[in-house]
């Protein structure tokens, strides 16, 4: 557990380095990085003073260590285009995020696990074919792309959901309530149908293995209902490697949500991060990439946290169960 | 690799060649020049612009085959030097081990860990708008992804015995390297290219689409950033400007999928061969019983094939054998010689490939081949329980011992909690285990521990057959004779018809009341234990007796 602590501590810390080394490493001026340079309206002399200000005159590594107590404190710079703390831009879209991410990993997990299992269950038959080939299509397509096909149909031809943002001004209540999942329902199935394919392939290859293990055969001998057999003895098997899988399923879900976000013009991290790169809010930027990375590391400990949940084998010894 | 995988590769296969070539004569196929203007703006589709033309009159169809072109530069490129720095950090790391192979993996799992898109993202700005940015940025997050997969496989190539032998030999580092390990690594960089790919043309879209492709060179995505941008899927021109890119795109990356996914699974024989459903029980018009005085298991004649690749395979070959309640009679017989399907058949839970030629078993008068799936489901545990081989891994290792033993209870007989509690406690009982072991998981037992629960579990619908399959596999010895004593004590005390199968005869001679002998799937020779031993008739049987060593060990209760 503590070698897995450090290498979450060496992620979070590879992450702000590179925050730290882009605007060095890249073509240009970092003040133009930093604070907007020239494009802002600033003179050559109100650089150099900007430079002195913030210390970039001062050798690399006493940068390097201002920058990381800075970020201890929670500072990540001052937005150049919303003019404000960097960490206030993004705690004010956080939430949407995590909402829409919450919701979309969850059904993706669950639609993408079972479907896999399903498949697994009927391996080398036309119908664990037919799902395969139709995750891997769904795989294929560009998550923007499916965001943009669904709204041309749900939204704009049939006039089911709404096309664009979170929620509305007026709304309040219960009311508010359901204008969130309306407008949550086209994102979420886009990110849905972009990352169920991860699942799908990991938990059908994981239940494929475990059908094979010689307790399915011994439960089916026990004369246990198939449904039985598959969703108490395989399946929780099968779930393990893909609890442990988390990262990439995550990564993939907030990878889809960036571009998603975008088309639906969701008010999250996502589109927050498509703004910042056209309008070239570089520490605005970078702070969004750490925050999505910490939502990554923290999401994996709690994964390794309460793995020992679904698998007795790593449980901490209890105290000798022996027989009185 | 097997016919279906093989017709995928080829479909994939097809239609990345159709791309290549698209991509190569583009400059001739498109209509029109894409960076000219040949129409009035955002035109619908006509017989000149099958397409329409976009924002600035542009030729929506000439930019599509265009833009085939920057997409698969992109993927393939980015993907080439993804999987040549992949394959090396893999290789080497997983041939060196030690200090080389934990740091380059810590690198490797940071890269694995860190979110992709962002990561091009904030990497693409920095570094401005371009194909040779786009390409790296790619590359410089899919290579770890390669590396972590050629290092587990490199890991398992260390250990073969031929390059183990090659190091023990002094051969060098380099030599092995590069003569042994490579390759036979050669071939599964192949299916990691391809889902490179794959990656590498899915984040050329959205990097295109986020405004960080090459302006002047158009690709499929930069089309649908532009056809975003103008808003075009609000309106009539999403059917012909962001559908078709959008399907290049997924073509495209589909091709890649199919095509690597046919090759891992020829590459993964682990996915290839593992199990498949099992069979419908076969419904044959044979509704006769057995008299009453039938032996509790009785197989007539039985005929088993395989189907494999090479056609029909016999397993099983006119098998008579008959037990009689209360009766332990052993079936020996080498590997392959058919005792596990004879076993597996007498459960019906026979492999699909496998079919039953000819012949019939009975459990308990009943014709298998006539029952019903209900009715076979309630004859498994019911009537005829198995132990199986392997088991040390027959219980399922996530649940604790006394809930699989009450679902089996349960399956077979409606009882509340407090009576299946009783139950499950008296199954213990019968096996010589505390109760208190019920709350524990299969870990935490020893194997001794955990065969009894297995042999308990095989009793749990009160069957009138138990077939136990290799029982005492995997045991030390000791714990072997304990098992042993277990199951004779049972089969006298349940009066239970019991068949152990196995290729251990001095096991079987000490426990068995009659012997049958199978060879090459024909019973040679069946017979009472001591007569089979004092004279084997089959010159196989005699081959055997002769082999066996000759330490009696009495098993207490076993035969006199």
């Amino acid at each position: 557990m503590a070698l897995r602590v450090g290498q979450y501590a060496l992620v979070l810390a590879v992450a702000a380095t590179i925050n730290f080394a882009l605007p060095h490493l890249a073509p240009g001026d970092p003040i133009t990085y930093l604070y907007g340079g020239t494009e802002q309206g600033l003179t050559p002399a109100q650089i150099d003073e900007l430079g002195a200000q913030y210390g970039l005159d001062r050798p690399l590594i006493e940068q390097y260590g201002a920058f990381w107590s800075g970020l201890v404190q929670g500072d990540l710079g001052i937005s150049v285009e919303h003019r404000q703390p960097v960490v206030d831009v993004l705690a004010e879209h956080l939430p949407w995020t995590l909402a829409l991410v919450g919701v979309s990993t969850g059904l993706s997990v669950l639609l993408g696990t079972l479907l896999g299992a399903w498949a697994a269950w009927r391996w080398g038959t036309r119908r664990d074919t037919a799902a395969v080939l139709s995750v891997l299509a769904a795989d294929a397509m560009p998550g923007f792309w499916i965001a943009m096909v669904l709204i041309a149909v749900f939204a704009v031809q049939l006039g089911w959901f709404p096309s664009y943002g979170a929620t509305s001004i007026d709304a309040s209540g219960a009311a508010w309530l359901t204008e969130v999942a309306q407008r949550m329902a086209l994102p979420a199935a886009t990110l849905v149908i972009a990352s169920l394919g991860g699942f799908f392939l990991l938990s059908r290859a994981a239940m494929v293995t475990v059908l094979d293990e010689p307790f399915v055969r011994r439960a089916r001998a026990a004369g246990l209902r198939d449904r039985r057999v598959a969703l108490r003895h395989a399946l929780p098997n099968a779930l393990l490697p893909v609890y442990t899988n988390l990262t990439l399923a995550l990564g993939a879900v907030l990878s889809g949500a960036v571009v998603v976000e975008t088309v639906f013009a969701y008010p999250g991290l996502g589109r927050l991060i498509f703004d910042a790169v056209t309008v070239r809010d570089y520490p605005l930027l970078q702070g969004a990439f750490l925050v999505v990375t910490v939502g990554i590391v923290l999401a994996n400990l709690v994964a390794d946290l309460t793995y020992p949940l679904l698998d007795p084998r790593v449980r901490r010894a209890r105290p000798a169960l022996e027989p009185a | 690799m097997n016919v279906r995988s093989r017709r995928y590769a080829l479909a994939g296969a097809a239609t990345l060649a159709t791309l290549g070539v698209i991509a190569v004569l583009a400059p001739w196929l498109a209509p029109y020049d894409p960076g000219e203007r040949v129409g009035p703006p955002f035109a619908r589709p006509t017989p000149t612009h099958p397409l329409g033309t976009n924002d600035v009159g542009q030729d929506l169809l000439s930019e599509l085959i265009v833009g085939t072109q920057v997409s698969l530069l992109v993927g393939t490129v980015a993907a080439v030097a993804a999987t040549v720095l992949g394959t090396l950090v893999g290789v080497l790391a997983g041939y060196a081990r030690g200090w080389v192979d934990t740091v380059l993996m810590r690198a490797v799992d940071v890269v694995l860990a860190l979110p992709v898109l962002p990561l091009t993202i904030v990497i693409g700005v920095f570094f401005g708008p371009g194909l040779l940015t786009q390409i790296s940025v790619i590359a410089s997050v899919i290579w770890a992804g390669v590396a972590r997969e050629l290092r587990a496989q490199v890991l398992s190539l260390r250990e073969r015995e031929h390059v183990q032998a090659l190091r023990v030999m002094g051969a060098g580092g380099v030599y092995v390297l590069s003569r042994h390990v490579l390759p036979a690594v050669a071939p599964l960089v192949v299916p990691q290219f391809v889902l490179a790919t794959k990656t590498a043309i899915l984040l050329e879209a959205s990097l295109a689409f986020l405004g960080l492709g090459d302006v002047t060179a158009k690709s499929w995505g930069t089309m649908l950033s532009i056809g975003y941008a103008r808003s075009a899927f609000l309106t009539d021109a999403w059917l012909w400007w962001i559908i078709p890119p959008g399907l290049a795109v997924a073509l495209t990356v589909m091709a890649f999928a199919v095509f690597g996914y046919a090759l891992e699974e020829r590459s993964r024989p682990a996915l290839r061969d593992a199990s498949r459903p099992w069979p419908r029980p076969r419904q044959s018009p044979r509704p006769d019983r057995a008299a009453p005085a039938a032996p509790a298991l009785l197989v007539e004649d039985l005929a088993v094939h395989y189907r494999s690749d090479r056609g029909a395979v016999t397993a099983l070959d006119g098998v008579s054998l008959s037990v009689a309640a209360g009766e332990l009679v052993g079936l020996i017989g080498e590997s392959g010689s058919g005792k596990s399907t004879l076993a597996a058949a007498a459960l019906g839970l026979l492999p699909p490939a496998a079919t039953v030629t000819e012949g019939r078993i009975l459990v308990t008068g009943r014709d298998l081949a006539t029952l019903s799936a209900p009715e076979l489901r309630s004859t498994r545990g019911g009537r005829v329980g198995l132990i199986p081989q392997e088991a040390m891994s027959a219980l399922n290792p996530v649940r604790t011992v006394g809930s699989q033993l009450a679902e089996a209870v349960r399956a077979h007989r409606t009882l509340d909690q407090e009576q299946t509690r009783a139950r499950v406690e008296e199954l213990l009982a019968l096996v010589g285990l505390d109760p208190d072991w019920a709350k524990a998981h299969p870990h935490q037992l020893s194997g001794g521990m955990r065969q009894r629960v297995v042999i308990a579990l095989a009793l749990a619908g009160d069957p009138a057959v138990v077939v136990a399959d290799e029982p005492t596999s995997g045991l030390d010895v000791l714990t072997q004779a304990e098992v042993l004593a277990v199951l004779v004590r049972l089969s006298r005390e349940l009066n239970l018809a019991l068949l152990v199968v196995s290729h251990d005869l001095p096991m079987i001679e000490r426990i068995a009341d009659r012997i049958a002998v199978l060879h090459a799937g024909r019973l040679v020779e069946t017979g009472p234990a001591a007569d089979l031993l004092a004279a084997p008739r089959h010159p196989h049987t005699r081959s055997l007796v002769e082999a066996a060593p000759r330490l009696r060990v009495r098993v207490p209760g076993g035969p006199r």
